[in-house]
C-alpha cells in the first residue's frame, strides 16, 4: 500500500494502471481528460519498459492498444465521449478477438461535440456493446477517487481473465476532483502469468493467429455463443454494487459514478428529515446487478433512477425490476451537475406525494 | 504621406473593410490565429462557407450564445474538416446545376489547426484534395494541440518541449521533425499550394486570393504563432513569425500548377538560434541540439531552393 496521497481523479486511474502492470498507453488529446495523458507521458518515461505514444488519432490510439495487447502488454487508452465514438470499431474487434485492453471514457456533454462538462451520456454506447455485433464491454463506474485506484486494477484483472475490453466510465467531476487516495501496491509486470495466445514469432512452434473475420457462418454463431457464454460468467462472477442505508428504506435513489456521490449527499440531508430512503449504486454497470435490485424490489416498492442523462441506465432498471416496483426518473443531462439540495427536493417530493412517510 | 496615417484613404483598396470574423471572440492576448483568420476572411470576401475543425478558433469564436463570425460557418468534428467541407462544395455545385440557388461564385474553404491537420484530418483532406473538389483548405498551424492543453502533434518541431512531450530527465522535447505538410499535399497534384504567415499580411491575403481564384482543390499552410504554447510574452506575435521566415525555418513559398516560387525571400538567413532561444517551448535546447536544428534548417532550405530553381510548371513540361 502507498502513502495517503491528494491526488486528481485522471492521475489517479493513470498512476493506479502504471501499478497495475499497465506498460503500454496511447493516447490522443481531448478534454476533460488530458491530465491522464499528460501523466501517462511522464510516467511511462520514467519506466525502463514503459511506452507512451501520443497517437494521430483516437482510432489510431485503440488499434496500437490492440496491437500492444497482441504482443501480450498490459494496455490502455483513454478518451472523452467524442474519442469514445471513434474508438468502438477497435472495441468491437478487441472482444470479437478476445483480446484484453482498458479502455477509460472521460464522459462529457454530448452528442455531437457538446461540451466538456460531466455528463453521463454514454451509458448506452458503454454498457451495449458500443460498436458493431454482438458484444458486451466490461464498465465500471468508480464514484471516487480511492474507487478509482482500486477499480482500475480490477480493469486490468477482469481484462486478462475474459481476455475483454473493460470500460471505465467516469466524468470531468471523478477526473478533476481531488482527493486521497491509497494506492495498492505495484505489480511487477514481469511477475504477470504467461499468455499462451500472444504473438511474438513462431520460431519451434506452430504459429497462432489472432482474428475476427469468420466467414462460415456456423463457426460465427459458435463464436457469437462462446462470448456470449463468457458475459454469463462474468455476470455470476463480478457484478457489485454499493447499499447504503438500505435496510430500513422504504425508497432507494439508484445512481452511479457523480450522480450516485450526488444522491449521497441527498440521502443524508433527507434522512435528517426522518425520511427512509437509501442508496443503490452499480459498480459494473455491465453486467448491470439485476439480481440485487430485484431481491431489493421484494420490500422497496419506490426507486427513484437518478442520471446525468435524460434517462440511459432506467432501461437496466426496468429490465431488473420486472413491473415489481414503481420507478420515478430524475435527470439532468447536458453537463448540468445538481446539487444535493436539488436531489433532496426530489427526493422528499416523490416521498411525500406516495405518502411513505406513512409507511 | 505616410500609409499607416492615411490608413483609411488607402487600406480600402488593399483590403475589404468588412469584418467577417469580429471582435470580442475569446481568443488569448496575442493569438496570431485569430489575426490570420480575420486576414484570410478579407481576402476571401462574404460569398463564402468556413467549415471549421474542432480546434482553438471554434472555441474561442462560438462560444454560445455569441459568435464572431459573420460568414456562413459550420463547426465539426477533429476529423473531418475536408470531408464536410467536400460535402457542402458538392451539394452547392448540384443545387447551382439545378437552378435552385443563384448561380454565384461561392466557396468552400475548410480551416483546421495543426493537429486537425497533420494527424487525424489528413485522411479526409487527402481524399478531398485527390477527389478534386473546388476548395480551399487553409491549415492554421501553431504546432501543438494548443486548444487542449499544449500536446504535441505531427506540426510540432522537433525538439519543442509539451506536455505529453516535456523536456526533463528522460526526454529533450520532441524528438521527431515536423512534417512537411505542404509538400505532401503539393504531391496530391494541386493547381495551388502555399506557406504563409500573419506576420506577413498582404503575402498572406495575396495567397489566399490567388488559392479563391482557382477551380479546384488548394491547400495553405500558415504558420499561426501562439504565444501561450510557445511560451513567448504576447507582443512577439508578429516577430516570431518574421522570424521563423527570416531564419529560414519556415520559409514563405507557393507552388502554382508545379512550378515552386519564394514570395518572401530573405537575402541571407538568419541563425535559427534566434528564433529558438526566444521561445519557451526551446529552452532547454542545448547548443547542439540548436546545431542539429540548423543543419536540418539548411539542409531543407536548400532542397527548396532546388525546388524554386529547378523545377518547371507543368505547361512547361512536354
Amino acid at each position: 500500500m502507498s502513502e495517503k496521497q491528494l491526488m486528481r481523479g485522471s492521475q489517479v486511474i493513470a498512476e493506479a494502471a502504471i501499478r497495475a502492470g499497465c506498460r503500454f498507453y496511447a493516447g490522443y488529446p481531448i478534454t476533460p481528460q488530458n491530465e491522464m495523458t499528460e501523466y501517462m507521458a511522464n510516467a511511462m518515461a520514467e519506466l525502463s519498459d514503459g511506452t507512451f505514444i501520443q497517437a494521430e488519432s483516437e482510432i489510431a490510439a485503440i488499434n496500437m492498444v490492440l496491437g500492444a495487447s497482441t504482443a501480450g502488454v498490459r494496455s490502455m487508452t483513454s478518451s472523452s465521449s467524442p474519442g469514445l465514438s471513434l474508438k468502438q470499431e477497435g472495441i468491437s474487434f478487441l472482444a470479437a478477438s478476445e483480446l484484453p485492453a482498458v479502455i477509460v471514457n472521460t464522459m462529457r456533454g454530448g452528442p455531437g461535440l457538446g461540451n466538456i462538462a460531466p455528463s453521463q451520456g454514454d451509458y448506452f454506447q458503454a454498457t451495449r456493446g458500443g460498436g458493431h455485433g454482438d458484444y458486451r464491454s466490461i464498465v465500471l463506474a468508480p464514484a471516487s477517487g480511492q474507487e478509482q485506484a482500486d477499480l482500475t486494477r480490477k480493469a486490468f484483472e477482469y481484462a486478462d481473465k475474459y481476455r475483454t475490453p473493460v470500460l471505465i466510465l467516469v466524468d470531468g467531476m471523478m477526473g478533476q476532483m481531488m482527493e486521497p487516495v491509497i494506492f495498492p501496491d505495484p505489480i511487477d509486470a514481469l511477475d504477470l502469468p504467461p499468455k499462451p495466445w500472444i504473438l511474438d514469432g513462431a520460431k519451434g512452434r506452430p504459429s497462432r493467429i489472432i482474428k475476427s473475420l469468420i466467414l462460415n457462418t456456423r463457426e460465427m454463431e459458435d463464436h457469437n455463443w462462446k462470448l456470449a457464454r463468457k458475459y454469463e460468467n462474468i455476470a455470476r462472477e463480478i457484478t457489485t454494487a454499493e447499499s447504503y442505508l438500505t435496510e430500513d428504506a422504504n425508497m432507494v435513489v439508484i445512481a452511479y459514478g457523480t450522480a450516485a456521490r450526488i444522491a449521497k449527499g441527498a440521502i443524508k440531508r433527507v434522512r435528517e428529515m426522518g425520511l427512509k430512503v437509501g442508496l443503490f449504486r452499480p459498480i459494473t454497470l455491465y453486467p448491470f446487478p439485476s439480481k440485487e435490485l430485484l431481491e431489493m424490489s421484494r420490500v422497496v416498492k419506490h426507486f427513484l433512477v437518478f442520471e446525468m442523462n435524460t434517462g440511459q441506465m432506467i432501461e437496466d432498471v426496468r429490465l431488473s425490476l420486472e413491473g415489481r416496483s414503481t420507478i420515478h426518473f430524475y435527470g439532468r443531462p447536458g453537463g448540468i451537475i445538481s446539487t444535493p439540495d436539488e436531489i433532496s427536493k426530489e427526493i422528499s417530493s416523490i416521498y411525500y406525494r406516495q405518502h411513505l412517510e406513512e409507511e | 504621406m505616410n500609409i499607416v496615417e492615411n490608413f483609411d484613404l488607402y487600406a480600402p483598396r488593399l483590403v475589404d473593410k468588412e469584418e467577417y470574423f469580429s471582435a470580442g471572440h475569446r481568443a488569448c492576448q496575442g493569438c496570431g490565429e485569430a489575426l490570420a483568420i480575420r486576414m484570410m476572411c478579407k481576402a476571401l470576401g462574404s460569398d463564402t462557407v468556413i467549415v471549421n475543425a474542432t480546434g482553438c478558433m471554434e472555441v474561442v469564436s462560438s462560444f454560445y450564445p455569441t459568435t464572431a463570425w459573420n460568414l456562413p460557418w459550420i463547426h465539426v468534428a477533429f476529423p473531418n474538416a475536408a470531408s464536410v467541407g467536400a460535402g457542402v462544395e458538392a451539394g452547392l455545385k448540384v443545387l447551382r446545376r439545378k437552378g435552385k440557388i443563384a448561380d454565384r461564385d461561392v466557396k468552400t474553404v475548410c480551416i483546421g489547426g495543426g493537429g486537425g491537420t497533420f494527424d487525424i484530418g489528413l485522411q479526409a483532406l487527402s481524399g478531398a484534395m485527390e477527389r478534386g473538389h473546388d476548395m480551399l483548405y487553409a491549415c492554421f498551424d501553431n504546432e501543438a494541440y494548443m486548444n487542449t492543453g499544449i500536446q504535441r502533434s505531427g506540426a510540432t518541431p522537433f525538439g519543442a518541449s509539451t506536455t505529453t512531450n516535456p523536456a526533463g530527465r528522460a526526454s529533450s522535447g520532441k524528438g521527431e521533425w515536423k512534417k512537411n505538410i505542404t509538400e505532401i499535399i503539393a504531391a496530391h497534384g494541386v493547381q495551388y499550394a502555399a506557406t504563409a504567415c500573419h506576420s506577413y499580411p498582404l503575402d498572406f491575403m495575396n495567397k489566399v486570393k490567388k488559392a479563391r481564384e482557382v477551380k479546384g482543390p488548394t491547400f495553405i499552410h500558415c504558420l499561426a504563432v501562439c504565444p501561450t504554447g510557445w511560451r513567448i510574452p504576447s507582443e512577439a506575435c508578429i516577430k516570431m513569425g518574421r522570424l521563423a521566415s527570416e531564419t529560414g525555418i519556415f520559409p514563405l513559398y507557393e507552388v502554382e500548377n508545379g512550378k515552386y516560387r519564394m514570395t518572401i525571400k530573405p537575402e541571407k538567413l538568419r541563425p535559427v538560434g534566434d528564433y529558438l532561444k526566444a521561445q519557451g517551448r526551446f529552452r532547454h535546447l542545448t547548443p547542439e541540439d540548436i546545431e542539429r536544428i540548423q543543419e536540418k534548417v539548411y539542409q531543407e532550405y536548400n532542397k527548396l531552393q532546388d525546388k524554386v530553381n529547378n523545377l518547371h510548371a507543368w505547361s512547361e513540361l512536354k
